[in-house]
């Protein structure tokens, strides 16, 4: 995340210098192919966008491709300009960025522009209704990473091993009731009902991303209600959630990145209260989508959807809970993952219609 | 005692201590906005004033403990918060410079200030962690709770004194208290006061009167900027204890509101900012009970609508009232 732009702007000038001859993709002029990514908001989240960004870095390092970074801010009124003039400039042959909001965008921009490619990743756009040849999104079914956290969270709250906590309460904290934070919560309902039937779960929304506070009042509230574990999907408003968990002793599970690695060196108190966190691996996506393109196998024009089978997501494993855990509830959590890649198990989603 | 009554005593009282740490910041805030907007200079950089002092005392905080390895670990939230305090401050003075010496409007400067602080922040911390979202990466400190002893176990009282998990109040909360004791009094009845708000009033009449009226702004401003800043501070080192980029999320613009809303008087504003306080702990609530998210978000700007709506329909009445006790006096014989 030390992502000034000026700085990479450098080294992408430096990259284009001194990248030796011979190595991946190149461009006609045999200079390394210009990948742009479109942030719509800010890196350092801790979460989403950060892990994108490294999958930039890991495509610049493995596949020699000279990578920019393009931070548009949360100002929705920006996005769709800064698309306009990412695409319009002709520089990068591809753009990537992500999430729901950029779907129509995407879609609005895209047929203006076929000779550039679009990865847009963790939203779609509608191909029955735009000549998006040029569009290759990717679908994240985070339904599924949230079944496992609900099957850890109930599962823990039935060993009792939590103690002053209410055995039949967990709870969820998320940022703002749209498609994707609701379907983590189906499916972290349908996992915690599924571990114990007839369990409670506790639902708000902080109605932001970037605000602690708020976050934590909310935790506090779920907390003393009894919960004693809470799924926090809320970006950078879930660190509030976890300052919770660590005052009040009780436990909290993360979200997109590895939320214990954060704290596990500044905090590790802090740490020991993040049971794990469902990634969702927005980086290996990303690369193995600018691979498949350079490769020339990129399925444009088509949307695909990536889950536990494709290890697009999952859950991390943080050492410092992990004696927190009993063995039957992770063989539960273990069980679960192996019926949803078989297919044998299918997590209710969110989203209208189902899954492509 | 009926055990049903302790117990909604104690719901009651849970809800009451989370609304005053809720409300503390904007407490902070709307005080400090109080004393400029009595001063004449209405401070719109509240929000960039809290937000400065969260970061540096966040910081300051967490590289204190570099700085003096061999100091006790209690000297390092207060450093914290005096360089939070000082930053916050600074930003108000620079406010203050603008206004009154360059002639900047109070609106445009204060909002620009607000702008320059969002991104000052977020450009500093990542200079300084790597990280432009939060300082998750840095040990930094809180500043200590106060804790009556030996009431934790008292029904309803303990968990109003000594909050929901008998840790106690941060101190900043018992200091927001003293603060809205000490200026209310101040404005009522020391020369200190009475000056500040016959600034405001009307300048001319002041000047005219002898008093250093731009002396008595700087004063304004500088004093607003030390409060909020004790609202951020807060914010960063009671409430939580990490800066996060954009943390104040909008406080400092509801503490304007409640300086309005309290009809610019001390115990109306402090009661309009524990009504904001109070409005954000039950929307943190309310979605326990399966009211849909939509509605819930609507509380605190509804509860804003409908008091502003009462304020405003109280003194349209008052001035009727007056007007018609004026006529009957000017009638009667």
């Amino acid at each position: 995340m030390r992502g000034q732009p000026l700085a990479l702007v450098l080294m992408v000038m430096v990259m284009a210098v001194l990248t030796p001859a011979g190595a991946g993709a190149r461009a006609a002029d045999g200079r390394p192919q210009r990948v742009a990514f479109f942030v719509n908001g800010a890196l350092g989240d801790k979460s989403f966008f950060d892990s994108a960004a490294r999958g930039l870095r890991q495509a610049k390092a493995d596949l020699h491709l000279a990578t920019r970074t393009i931070e548009g801010g949360y100002d929705p009124t920006r996005w769709e300009s800064g698309l306009v003039d990412l695409a319009d400039s002709g520089d990068f042959p591809i753009i990537v960025t992500g999430t729901y909001t950029m779907g129509p965008l995407v879609q609005k921009v895209a047929p203006d522009y076929p000779d550039v490619t679009f990865i847009l990743f963790d939203g779609v756009v509608d191909y029955a209704h735009c000549a998006c040849h040029n569009v290759y999104s990717m679908r994240f079914r985070q339904n599924e990473g949230g079944y496992l956290a609900g099957v850890l969270a109930a599962g823990l709250m039935r060993t009792g091993a939590i103690p002053g906590a209410a055995p039949g309460l967990v709870g969820l904290v998320g940022a703002m009731p749209i498609p994707v934070i609701n379907d983590f919560a189906a499916g972290y309902v349908a996992g915690a009902q599924d571990a114990a039937p007839g369990i409670t779960v506790l639902r708000q929304f902080a109605n932001s991303f970037s605000d602690p506070a708020m976050g934590k009042e909310i935790a506090k509230a779920q907390y003393g209600q009894g919960a004693g574990v809470i799924f926090q999907v809320a970006g950078a408003t879930g660190q509030g959630v976890i300052e919770a968990a660590e005052e009040t002793g009780r436990y909290v599970i993360g979200v997109d990145s590895d939320q214990a690695a954060l704290y596990r060196v500044s905090s590790p108190r802090r740490a020991a209260r993040i049971l794990t966190s469902v990634m969702k691996n927005v980086d290996t996506a990303i690369l193995r989508a600018l691979r498949l393109w350079q490769q020339g196998r990129l399925p444009l024009g088509r949307t695909e959807s990536l889950g536990l089978k494709e290890g697009a997501i999952g859950l991390a494993d943080n050492p410092d809970a992990a004696l927190t855990v009993p063995p039957a509830v992770r063989a539960a959590v273990a069980a679960a993952r192996q019926r949803i890649i078989d297919g044998t198990l299918t997590v209710p989603t969110a989203f209208a219609g189902g899954r492509p | 005692m009926n055990l049903d009554l302790v117990a909604t005593g104690t719901a009651a009282a849970v809800v009451a201590a989370a609304t005053l740490r809720a409300a503390t910041p904007i407490l902070f805030a709307s005080l400090g906005g109080l004393i400029s907007e009595l001063a004449g200079c209405i401070n719109v950089a509240l929000e960039g004033v809290m937000l400065v002092a969260a970061f540096a005392g966040v910081i300051t905080s967490a590289y204190s403990t570099l700085w003096f390895p061999d100091a006790p670990l209690w000297l390092h939230p207060w450093l914290g918060c005096a360089a939070g305090l000082l930053a916050g401050t600074a930003l108000a003075g620079l406010l203050a410079v603008f206004h009154l010496e360059l002639g900047a409007d109070l609106i445009v400067a204060g909002i620009g200030l607000n702008i320059l602080a969002q991104g000052l922040t977020v450009l500093l911390m990542a200079h300084l962690t790597g990280d432009k979202g939060s300082t998750a990466s840095l040990a930094s400190f809180a500043l200590p709770s106060l804790r009556w002893p030996g009431i934790g176990a008292v029904p309803v009282l303990g968990v109003l004194l000594n909050g929901d998990e008998d840790t106690g109040h941060n101190v900043l909360v018992y200091v927001a208290m003293a603060a809205t004791g000490l200026i209310a009094w101040a404005l009522r009845h020391t020369v200190f006061g009475l000056r500040l708000r016959a600034t405001g009033e009307n300048a001319e009449a002041a000047l005219a009167a002898g008093l250093p009226v731009r002396r008595l702004r700087y004063a304004g401003l500088l004093l607003s900027g030390l409060l909020a800043s004790g609202g951020g501070v807060f914010l960063g080192m009671g409430y939580l204890t990490l800066f996060q980029a954009d943390m104040a999320a909008g406080r400092g613009y509801l503490a304007l509101a409640a300086v309005f809303l309290g009809g610019r008087r001390p115990l109306g504003t402090v009661v309009a900012a524990l009504v904001f306080g109070a409005a954000s702990v039950t929307a943190a609530r309310l979605g326990q009970l399966a009211v849909p998210a939509e509605v819930v978000f609507m509380i605190p700007p509804l509860v804003t609508i409908a008091a502003l709506v009462l304020v405003k329909q109280h003194q349209r009445l008052a001035t009727r009232r007056r007007a018609a006790a004026g006529r009957a006096a000017l009638l009667s014989p």
